[in-house]
């Protein structure tokens, strides 16, 4: 386990995700679909931050707002920063899942699954709260990982040059 | 924050040994062995260790066992005894004064640089019996059909205990679910020599 190695590449690839997930779901319709096709939908909203710079020039951009355009910080992109925190909201079959993902160590933050049911009636197993959240929370990370996976497909893949001018027509159509 | 919560912060880590039968049989037995033990009573800065995820006062998961389906879920609990360092200049200061005072019949004025420090480890031991720890829990939860967990927080000075401590308990070592330990993990083997030379991608560039 290479941690430092790690530490550098984790913050190129955080980043580069982030930012193009903001890019590629809004090219999408917010409309994502696994390999074996189910459907799900991503928005970024309410926070997103972006960040520049390095070492003591680090410059960051916290954007909020519930339904938010997001004007500053994608003029933070044109400026060359990244997107480095983003509110992700993930719906499948009228069902929401909400988490603050961050870009550098891919921390869960607020993660807010649909509800459960608590209350325990007779003859329940004690347990089934427990089990339908963590099925739920799972769920969340499922669709996160599978973003993640569509992106490292095409980051590693020669398409990515193409896929960065589409990115900066999308950045200059803002 | 439980696992239950309505909102929660999690770390993600994969286990990257395999998990024998063997060392899944005897997770429950380890977990005791590395439980909490209380220091309301002593003088002790802190202490850590595994307790029952459904009641973070019962070290011996009488309340339900960790076992759940197909995890293993329990919390981990760290009091630390936290003396307000004003508190603490202030009977440092008493300390000295009274040390003084009692040279003054000596003759003597001047406190040496290791007799200050064994003033401070003195006031700081006495001043520590007197505050009580403050416990704080974190739920951790194994699911041992992926050999991934899940810690439910995203602090640093936690997460590194938690990582040791965890260790310490089953012998295994936790791998960080980060952008490129996750990449690893997700890309064929042929493309992870390229997660190493990536280079932050200029998508502001014209």
């Amino acid at each position: 386990m290479d941690l430092i190695k790690a530490a550098m590449q984790d913050v190129v690839l955080g980043q580069d995700f982030l930012t193009w997930l903001w890019f590629r779901s809004e090219k999408n319709g917010w409309l994502f679909k696994t390999p074996d096709g189910v459907e799900f939908n991503v928005y970024l909203e309410q926070r997103l931050s972006v960040r520049g710079g390095s070492g003591d020039n680090v410059e960051k951009a916290v954007v909020t707002g519930p339904h938010a355009e997001f004007t500053e910080a994608k003029l933070g992109l044109r400026n060359g920063k990244l997107v480095d925190k983003a509110v992700l909201r993930l719906e499948r079959d009228g069902a929401t899942w909400m988490v603050l993902l961050g870009a550098d160590d891919f921390s869960l933050s607020g993660l807010k699954t649909p509800k459960i049911e608590t209350r325990l009636e007779e003859g329940d197993d004690p347990d089934a709260p427990f089990l339908e959240k963590m099925m739920l929370v799972e769920q969340c990370v499922e669709f996160v990982d599978e973003l993640y996976r569509q992106f490292l497909e095409v980051r590693l893949s020669t398409n990515w040059t193409d896929e960065l001018r589409a990115f900066r027509s999308w950045l200059g159509e803002q | 924050m439980g696992i239950l919560s309505a909102s929660g912060s999690f770390t993600r880590y994969a286990v990257v040994e395999e998990l024998t039968g063997q060392l899944a049989s005897e997770l429950p037995e380890r977990l005791a062995r590395f439980s909490f033990r209380d220091i309301d009573d002593t003088a002790d800065e802190r202490s850590f260790g595994w307790v029952c995820l459904e009641d973070w006062l019962d070290s011996f998961w009488r309340a339900a066992p960790p076992e759940k389906a197909h995890y293993m879920a329990f919390s981990l609990r760290l009091d630390t005894r936290r003396v307000p360092p004003a508190v603490f200049k202030k009977h440092f200061l008493l300390a000295v004064k009274h040390e003084k005072e009692a040279m003054k019949e000596s003759g003597k004025t001047f406190i040496t640089k290791d007799r200050k420090q064994e003033l401070k480890d003195q006031v700081m031991l006495k001043l520590r019996t007197r505050f009580l720890p403050i416990p704080a829990v974190f739920d951790a939860v194994w699911n041992l059909r992926s050999n991934r967990i899940w810690l439910a927080t995203t602090n640093a000075k936690v997460r590194v205990l938690f990582e040791e401590h965890f260790t310490m308990s089953f012998g295994l070592t936790l791998e960080p679910m980060t952008p490129y330990f996750l990449a690893r993990r997700t890309v064929d083997k042929s493309r992870i020599t390229l997660l190493d030379d990536l280079e932050q991608s200029p998508f502001a560039a014209q």
